[in-house]
């Protein structure tokens, strides 16, 4: 299969790449090995468009941040995504942390975040009254904002097929072909080859053995492993911006928030680890959550937890986003070490790719307007948020409109239908895709439901339904053929 | 029609099959019981096992059966059936219940009085946040009760059962009846959750280990479960070191607790309980606002089906009462309070209107001889013993209350003697 791109990674660095790349006249094809968007760090993660003020003056996250920051405020609307623009409050406890908000307070200014400022203590309980008595001030970032991430990623590379662009799922990079004069000519994949001048490798905790292949071995991936606590809608209200501690080294601390869809939120760890892949929550991740929580919000209600989860981040050794056009072998762009505030930086560092391969690459790949491209995508109906008589209509329209699939969310057969034809094939993408499955109940309802819908649409046996691909299967059999086979009969 | 129903209900199941036939027999014209499933019955069209309906018929039934018997009364006293029909949203001043079905589309009712008979859900995993992996296999029993009895499907060959409520411990055996093995059940308290009868019939009778205080602290598998980690818990429920033990496995089916299922209800401005997780009610199973009433799992978790219909039969009569003006608007309410060795009770208020039971469990086992009571005076009765999973009761005469005038409380409890 001939491309005139290959994005190795859908998370949401190299779904944003596709996107902005399908502004061109391109053939583009973006492959990951997952079974559903978002797989990765972009599934797992705070949910954080950051203000902008955490990055040092020079570095490649301040140069993204900010623009990306604002890209995405409009981006909400053209691409139908869920944003809380709630700003957020970075908690000092003592002088040693207000001095470190004066440093957060100068660098914002210096990266052109608008209207970051220190308030008193009181000033922030005022707005946060379950905040902890003993914040003594806070930095206050007006343009912060939470996403709702699973849409996000999921938004941004829909929009890009719209546009033309290519998603294939399931689909692993084992290697890198290479052709005559040492350029890159394209990917090996358990699905075969797939040729092309430029090769993007946006592939996350994966990025840097992916660019050792290209013989780059300037950076390298730390995975780190982020805890995280979920708690029930009926807990949205105790904070209603995102609360940062002061950072460590190790990452931004401990954070408190209430994400796009109301839930309260607490994490991450940062806890470095060999295995990208791992992403077992610890006794001891889940004790530093709630510790730091509980320091941050003394009566977190943790016995509304609905669920724990962990995410991998690409880490890198300089702390900073590894992106280039290597020049050994040409084509190949590394879109590296994209961690936080990685999802905030991605609509800007897609628009810096393009900006690399017009004026590295153009002997590769020219990029010619597409003038056909469409800029707006809309969502899977979300009945949820939708007026009584938005939903009547569309319930006439469409009876599986009209049928609740998840109680929870209040999630129809309508959208579950609509999910799969957008090309959701596990339980799993139906859930990043509609909710389903997302609250207080965990599935316990709409699960059997959902794989029923999905063996229906798609015509495939209940019991070839997966969870999240691969030998995640939800059953192992029919009852008595069960019984049946087990006796040899 | 939609603006003259008398009394509305919300789920078929067996608290709201009884509150229409109580609504009719009350005399309301209009009974009309709204169901979100494709049959009636809730969850005991998934409960296929026998053991239903002791207390009220004298014989052991099948949940469908049981179901089946309350069914064709309402059927024959006149209660309307709409199946395939969800509430999603009861709205606060109006009482307006908000439903849908795909013929119907989206429709607005305006009932007199309205009966929440929307029954329990399972707790999930995340509730009690067990560390380790997200693979497929870990499913509520009730979720695995619903593939295997009513899909057809296994959902795996070895199983872990974490929680001995009574779902957990009749799938143990259902596992074991359709070829899978159950390695065993394993309960954090010390002390069963579910009733005695079910450990003996659906473990000891198969073999099936059942380990107290002991609990799952590991789930392991990417795709599909491989396995647990099980380990003993001291009395403040931490695992001890040196007691874990791996168990491979593919399934792990959770009975750790049931949660009234009350979205709508807090929709509707309803108070709901701290403890009991469900509405306040009096006993007349009026919850704070007068219009609505409520019965069954979704006020209080019981044990024994024949009380929810009991309390269903209760909860329709009063709403009709209500419909039809004849509950007094000056009725007492006096608190019902629990004592030391209470978790747990409903009614919270006592209106003296009628004769009543209070169903209450105890925070710890009491393995003697002991007595629940009422004070002032209202109640005693000798027990051989208390245990939290099985509920215990009270009952208060009317004319116990008219002839006190002056009671401000009634204190409930169960002590040793």
């Amino acid at each position: 299969m001939n491309y005139d791109i290959v994005i190795i990674g859908s998370g949401i660095t190299g779904a944003s790449i596709a996107r902005e790349l399908s502004r061109y006249k391109l053939n583009i094809a973006v492959l990951d090995k997952a079974s559903e968007l978002p797989a990765g760090a972009s599934r797992a993660n705070s949910s954080m468009i950051h203000g902008g003020f955490d990055d040092k003056p020079g570095t490649a996250k301040a140069k993204f941040c900010v623009p990306g920051n604002k890209l995405w405020h409009k981006l909400k609307d053209e691409l139908d995504v869920h944003i809380d623009e709630c700003g957020s409050f970075v908690c000092a406890f003592n002088d040693d942390e207000i001095k470190h908000l004066e440093l957060l307070l100068s660098q914002g200014k210096a990266n052109g975040a608008p209207g970051v400022e220190i308030v008193s203590g009181d000033e922030l309980r005022k707005r946060e009254p379950n905040v902890s008595p003993e914040i003594v001030a806070a930095l206050w970032s007006p343009e912060a904002a939470i996403i709702n991430n699973f849409e996000a990623v999921n938004a941004m590379i829909e929009s890009a097929q719209i546009n033309g662009a290519k998603l294939f799922l399931e689909t692993q990079v084992t290697g890198l072909l290479f052709d005559d004069k040492g350029g890159i000519r394209g990917v090996a994949t358990n699905k075969g080859d797939f040729t092309a001048p430029i090769v993007i490798n946006a592939g996350g905790t994966h990025a840097g053995e992916i660019a050792s292949w290209a013989g780059d071995s300037s950076f390298k991936i730390i995975p780190t492993k982020g805890e995280y606590f979920l708690l029930d809608r009926v807990a949205g209200t105790f904070v209603t911006s995102f609360l940062f501690s002061c950072p460590s080294k190790a990452g931004k601390g401990i954070t408190v928030l209430r994400t796009a869809e109301g839930n309260l939120m607490a994490g991450p760890t940062a806890t470095e680890q060999e295995d990208p892949e791992d992403r077992a929550t610890t006794p001891e991740g889940l004790a530093e959550v709630l510790k730091g929580a509980r320091k941050l919000v003394p009566n977190f209600p943790v016995n509304m937890n609905i669920t724990t989860f962990a995410g991998v981040r690409a880490n890198t050794e300089s702390g900073d986003f590894e992106i280039r056009a290597l020049t050994k072998p040409r084509g190949f762009i590394n879109a590296a070490g994209i961690k936080s505030p990685g999802f905030t930086s991605s609509p800007a560092i897609a628009q810096y790719i393009a900006e690399l391969i017009r004026e590295e690459l153009s002997d590769r790949v020219k990029l010619t307007p597409n003038e056909k491209f469409i800029p707006e995508r809309r969502n899977v109906p979300r009945f949820l948020y939708l007026n009584m008589d938005e939903r009547k209509k569309l319930a006439e329209k469409d009876p599986a409109y009209a049928q609740i699939v998840c109680r929870c969310e209040t999630v129809t057969e309508g959208q579950v239908i609509e999910a799969i034809r957008r090309g959701a094939r596990t339980i799993t993408a139906v859930k990043m895709m509609t909710r389903a499955g997302t609250g207080r109940c965990q599935g316990g309802f709409c699960c059997p439901r959902v794989a029923e819908i999905l063996s229906r649409e798609l015509n495939i046996p209940l019991e070839e339904i997966t969870r999240h691909g691969g030998g995640s299967k939800l059953l192992v059999g029919k009852t008595k053929e069960f019984l049946l086979n087990k006796e040899g009969k | 029609m939609n603006n003259n129903i008398d009394v509305l209900i919300i789920g078929a199941g067996p608290a709201g099959v009884a509150a229409g036939i109580g609504a009719k027999k009350e005399g309301a014209q209009n009974v009309v019981v709204l169901e979100r499933d494709w049959d009636l019955g809730g969850i005991l069209q998934q409960c296929i096992h026998p053991g239903f309906g002791l207390r009220t018929f004298k014989e052991e039934l099948t949940g469908p059966e049981y179901m089946h018997r309350f069914i064709q009364q309402a059927h024959e006293v006149g209660v309307e059936f709409r199946t395939n029909t969800m509430v999603f949203q009861i709205d606060k001043e109006s009482n307006t219940v908000w439903t849908m079905n795909k013929e119907r589309g989206i429709e607005a009712l305006n009932p007199k009085a309205i009966v929440l008979t929307m029954g329990c859900r399972e707790r999930p995993l995340g509730a009690i946040r067990i560390p380790g992996t997200r693979p497929s296999g870990i499913y509520t029993a009730g979720t695995a009760q619903r593939f295997v009895n009513m899909e057809g499907y296994m959902p795996g060959k070895r199983a872990v059962i974490l929680g001995s409520g009574d779902i957990g411990l009749i799938m143990a055996r259902r596992m074991i009846w359709e070829g899978a093995e159950v390695e065993g059940v394993y309960e954090v308290m010390s002390w069963p959750g579910g009733l005695r009868r079910n450990i003996a019939q659906c473990l000891d009778d198969y073999g099936i280990p059942f380990h107290l205080k002991t609990t799952v602290t590991k789930i392991h598998g990417q795709d599909r479960l491989e396995g647990v980690t099980v380990a003993q818990v001291d009395d403040h429920m931490t695992p001890i070191k040196g007691t874990e033990r791996f168990i491979e496995c593919d399934t792990l089916l959770l009975a750790i607790g049931l949660i009234p299922e009350n979205e709508l209800s807090r929709m509707a401005g309803i108070e709901i309980h701290k403890v009991t997780g469900g509405p306040v009610v009096n006993d007349l199973l009026q919850t704070t606002n007068p219009a609505v009433f409520a019965a069954g799992n979704v006020v209080i978790v019981y044990d024994l089906v024949d009380n929810v219909s009991d309390e269903g039969l209760i909860a329709g009569a009063n709403a009709a009462k209500f419909a039809l003006g004849r509950i007094p608007k000056d009725a007492k309410r006096i608190p019902v309070k629990g004592g030391e060795n209470v978790r747990l009770y409903s009614p919270q208020f006592v209106t003296g209107e009628a004769d009543t039971t209070i169903f209450m469990r105890v925070t710890h086992p009491i393995e003697q001889a002991c007595k629940v009571f009422a004070e002032p005076g209202l109640y005693s009765q000798r027990l051989r013993y208390a245990r939290p999973g099985e509920m215990n009761e009270v009952k208060i005469k009317a004319e116990q209350i008219r002839n006190l005038p002056d009671l401000s409380e009634i204190v409930i409890d169960i002590q040793p003697v």
